[in-house]
């Protein structure tokens, strides 16, 4: 008797007529970009950036990439003022078209704090030209800096 | 204001005043604030649409995106008209006009306030044809031609098809409605509109309420022939996009688009303003035999302003349930549709008829 | 691509000699989930055949994990099924395992499962949403995607990507959970089954979806057996059937759930199944949580991890889609010899013409959404 009661009566669409109804009075969860921006989680694996000074030229990133994008050159040079070997980076280069950002370079690096890492926390690469961003070289990796609120301590 | 419509009837003379001038100076007004509407409503299905899915709406086009109707009309109206090259030209062009304009021409029987001796101005409805009612039905079915002329010009078989869905749609969904149109004509025993919201009011309750619970199922059953006939959800299978192809629109592009679009809300809105007409009491706020309650008068506002006040709030109230719909439902399927309207809709709206005219024979 | 005709159908006879139509249901369409062709023979708006065509996301994954040592391939595993990552990472990741005989910290495998089952819930969101909106519903699109953002976050924070995750590597884990994600998971596990309630009160009750997907998409259970059918399609068949509890990896024979089966063969049960996959997972999580060991999270492993010359292995998973298998051989140098992934799609997408034949093409539609497809998976 319910059940036929419940069919004449609509009352399963009358139920979910409720259930929107609810929902007009709820917050709503629009972000309105470009005013306001989801917060990146710390180890978010945005864009990277390399740290020359850090770096020990020791390839591994090159090595562990899964789509081998990234190219280094380095040679060894007698500095002048040490009178030691050491490395230099020639080339330093990262063909971002490729990069799938899967962090496996970030994780390779030996050195403590690493040089090459991705927590820049940026995701918005977009240019205005087609020759941007798309090759980054050694300089261009150093100077990174599209969300200039965080500080290198923040973000490394 | 009076003074320049006496120097007016003056002048001009009666007959010219009371057959050209006012209707002309009504259905100008009417067309105006008939076509913001219909703009409005879209933009207000978007928002509340969006408001219903945790959304905001459009909001960027002015403030709270109030302007975003004018964005969309001057985008339509710039896009590029593309008219097939087989299709047949003239009735290409023809057919969104079919659609918008006999939805519009309902509107001049609607009686949307009191007549000039009760508001002491002039008459709020642009005209009083005694057979206003069957007017209407007439008007509504002449809307389907639009429908199956606009798919089958398009040379486009996918188009003709959705065409002829929809216009069986249309057509296997009129019948219910007109069954349904039958009972408040039984209560009132008029066919005149302004002679049934009078009806309404002289009989002091809506006729939604009326012979319950006929007159509540004859309501029920004209809404959702209603929203079966102007093509929405949970109706609008024709016109989904994750079917076949877009319906009987495919082709149309621009302005044109944009004139089967309107057809579609002016649709909506007719319907929504022949329910009240009908069914909630036309233009008499509630409760209008109440003395106690006149303060819902409005008598504040001139004239008979209150009244249309009135009429269009409980319009708008329609057209959220519309937008609601549209929200919650899926979709049925073409053949689940007609099933519908055949098998159960038509019986509900015998069984309305029926049983009103048996209460009605048996309280004489 | 070559294209291969379907098998020739005799033409009906019928009074008024109707003929059949081929359609084509393009690989641009919004209802396939992809790029899915579809050629349709139909009589009216009856389907007689369904004959589908896929290859058009073919990116060589197979290949490509030949080129690159064991542990660099676990991105490439994420963009198979890319709705629903962690799966495809671990069935990965528990093959080489299983190839170089590496036992998993428990720590480890706890955090695997809790990962899993999170992924299954996120996988099912995203599938009730698009079956939803193809029949027509457009609100629970809305609802279930804003508790998927809230588990995407909570993936966010604990590996760095929401969708491509790359969050297990052979041996364990790369990363230990971050400070206070525990909390926000139990949280989000707390609040999820009033949404689901929710997302029920819209649509299981409801007449027209009822009546949308009753008797549609009918596979018996004998053919799902035959073509290897996996995952909730079997389990909606009658079949009860979960490599989680017929062949446990990781925690799952430490922790307590239940597998809904469904026995009426057809969408609305799949549905019912579905839903009720999300409710156990829910537990599954609460009691991850728990159970939670401290301890080590990655296995002693070698620098360079070497597969054994002449040994291969099958290892499969149960994901949100069915079976996800990983078949690696090993030849002794660091790169697998051949990598031959099982991926779920593929066979469901099989059964797809058994399941619409007869039907209207707005049933294709619903069956689509309930093969619950994904087509980075079935081109690989």
């Amino acid at each position: 008797m319910k059940r036929f009661l419940d069919k004449i009566m609509l009352l399963d669409l009358f139920a979910g007529l409720g259930i929107t109804f609810k929902h007009l009075w709820k917050r709503k969860v629009t972000i309105q970009y470009p005013e306001e921006r989801m917060e990146p989680a710390h180890r978010f694996r945005g864009m990277f950036r390399l740290d020359e000074d850090r770096c020990i030229k020791c390839t591994l990133c090159a090595r562990d990439c899964p789509i081998d994008i990234i190219y280094i050159d380095w040679h060894q040079e007698v500095n002048p003022e040490t009178e030691k070997k050491e490395k230099l980076l020639d080339r330093f280069d990262i063909d971002v078209q490729r990069c799938m950002f899967c962090g496996l370079c970030e994780e390779a690096c030996p050195t403590k704090p690493k040089s090459i890492w991705l927590t820049t926390k940026t995701y918005e690469l977009a240019s205005y030209e087609r020759w941007e961003n798309l090759y980054v070289d050694m300089e261009e990796l150093e100077g990174w800096r599209v969300r200039p609120e965080y500080t290198d301590e923040e973000v490394a | 204001m009076p003074g320049v419509l006496t120097a007016l009837h003056d002048s001009l003379g009666a007959t010219i005043f009371y057959f050209v001038l006012s209707p002309a100076l009504k259905i100008a007004i009417l067309l105006i604030l008939v076509l913001t509407l219909i703009a409005y409503t879209t933009f207000a299905e978007r928002k509340i649409l969006g408001f219903l899915q945790v959304r905001t709406g459009p909001n960027r086009v002015g403030p709270w995106g109030v302007l975003q109707p004018l964005a969309d009309v001057a985008k339509l109206l710039v896009k590029q008209d593309i008219i097939p090259d087989r299709a047949v030209r003239w009735v290409f062009v023809i057919a969104p006009c079919l659609v918008v304009g006999p939805a519009l021409v309902i509107f001049s029987v609607i009686p949307f306030g009191p007549s000039a001796e009760l508001s002491g101005a002039f008459n709020w409805f642009i005209t009083d044809v005694n057979v206003g009612l069957l007017f209407v039905v007439a008007m509504a079915t002449v809307g389907v031609y639009g429908i199956i002329l606009g798919g089958w010009a398009s040379n486009n078989k996918f188009s003709l098809l959705g065409g002829l869905r929809s216009a069986a749609q249309m057509i296997s969904y009129e019948v219910p409605q007109g069954f349904a149109l039958v009972v408040p004509l039984l209560m009132a025993g008029t066919l005149s509109l302004t002679g049934i919201v009078d009806a309404q009011f002289d009989q002091g309750r809506w006729f939604v309420f009326g012979f319950f619970p006929f007159g509540l199922l004859a309501f029920f059953i004209y809404f959702v022939a209603g929203v079966a006939e102007s093509n929405r959800n949970p109706f609008d299978l024709p016109e989904a996009e994750s079917e076949l192809v877009a319906g009987f629109h495919t082709e149309y592009s621009g302005m044109r688009f944009a004139l089967f679009f309107l057809g579609e809300y002016a649709n909506m809105i007719v319907i929504s303003a022949v329910a009240v007409t009908l069914f909630l009491g036309g233009w008499h706020r509630p409760f209008a035999n109440v003395e106690a309650l006149s303060f819902l008068d409005l008598g504040f506002l001139p004239g008979g302003m209150s009244s249309f006040v009135w009429f269009t709030l409980k319009l708008l109230c329609f057209l959220f349930v519309y937008i609601w719909f549209r929200g919650t439902f899926p979709r049925y399927r073409f053949d689940q549709l007609m099933d519908l309207g055949w098998k159960w809709m038509i019986p509900a709206s015998l069984i309305a008829v029926s049983g009103t005219a048996l209460v009605k024979i048996l309280l004489a | 691509m070559t294209d291969h005709e379907p098998d020739s159908n005799p033409q009906p006879e019928t009074l008024f000699g109707v003929e059949e139509m081929e359609l084509n249901f393009g690989p641009q369409h919004p209802a396939t989930h992809g790029v899915l062709r579809l050629k349709l023979t139909i009589d009216g708006e009856r389907i007689n055949d369904c004959y589908p065509i896929i290859g058009y996301l073919h990116r060589g994954t197979e290949k490509l994990f030949e080129l690159h040592p064991f542990f660099q391939n676990v991105p490439h595993t994420d963009r198979m099924d890319y709705v629903a990552a962690a799966t495809n990472n671990l069935a990965y990741v528990g093959a080489v395992e299983k190839l170089l005989g590496m036992t998993v910290p428990p720590r480890a495998r706890y955090i695997r499962t809790l990962l899993s089952e999170l992924q299954r819930i996120s996988s099912h969101l995203l599938w009730l949403a698009t079956h939803a909106i193809d029949i027509g519903a457009m609100t629970p699109f809305f609802y279930t995607f804003r508790e998927r953002e809230q588990i995407l976050d909570m993936f966010e924070e604990y590996c760095g990507a929401r969708l491509t995750l790359n969050c297990m590597r052979p041996g364990g884990q790369p990363f230990d959970l971050p400070v206070g994600w525990v909390e926000k998971v139990g949280a989000f596990n707390e609040a999820f089954p009033e949404k689901v309630d929710e997302y029920e009160g819209l649509l299981t009750e409801n007449r027209i979806w009822k009546k949308r997907t009753v008797g549609i998409g009918i596979l018996p259970p004998e053919v799902a057996l035959d073509y290897g059918v996996t995952g909730p399609m079997l389990r909606g068949s009658g079949i009860q059937w979960d490599i989680r509890k017929a062949m446990p990896y990781e925690a799952y024979d430490e922790v307590d759930f239940d597998v809904p089966v469904s026995y009426n063969c057809d969408t609305y049960d799949r549905y019912l199944v579905r839903m009720e996959e999300m409710r156990q997972s829910v537990r599954i999580i609460r009691q991850c949580l728990e159970k939670l060991p401290d301890g080590p999270i990655m296995a002693k492993r070698p620098r360079v991890l070497k597969g054994p010359k002449d040994s291969d292995v099958y290892h499969s998973v149960e994901g949100p889609k069915g079976e996800i298998g990983f078949y690696i051989v090993g030849d002794g140098t660091p790169n697998p010899y051949r990598c031959r992934v099982r991926p779920p799609s593929f066979y469901n997408i099989e059964v797809l013409p058994e399941m619409v034949r007869g039907g209207l093409i707005a049933d294709l539609i619903a069956v689509i959404g309930t093969t619950d497809i994904v087509l980075g998976e079935v081109d690989r």
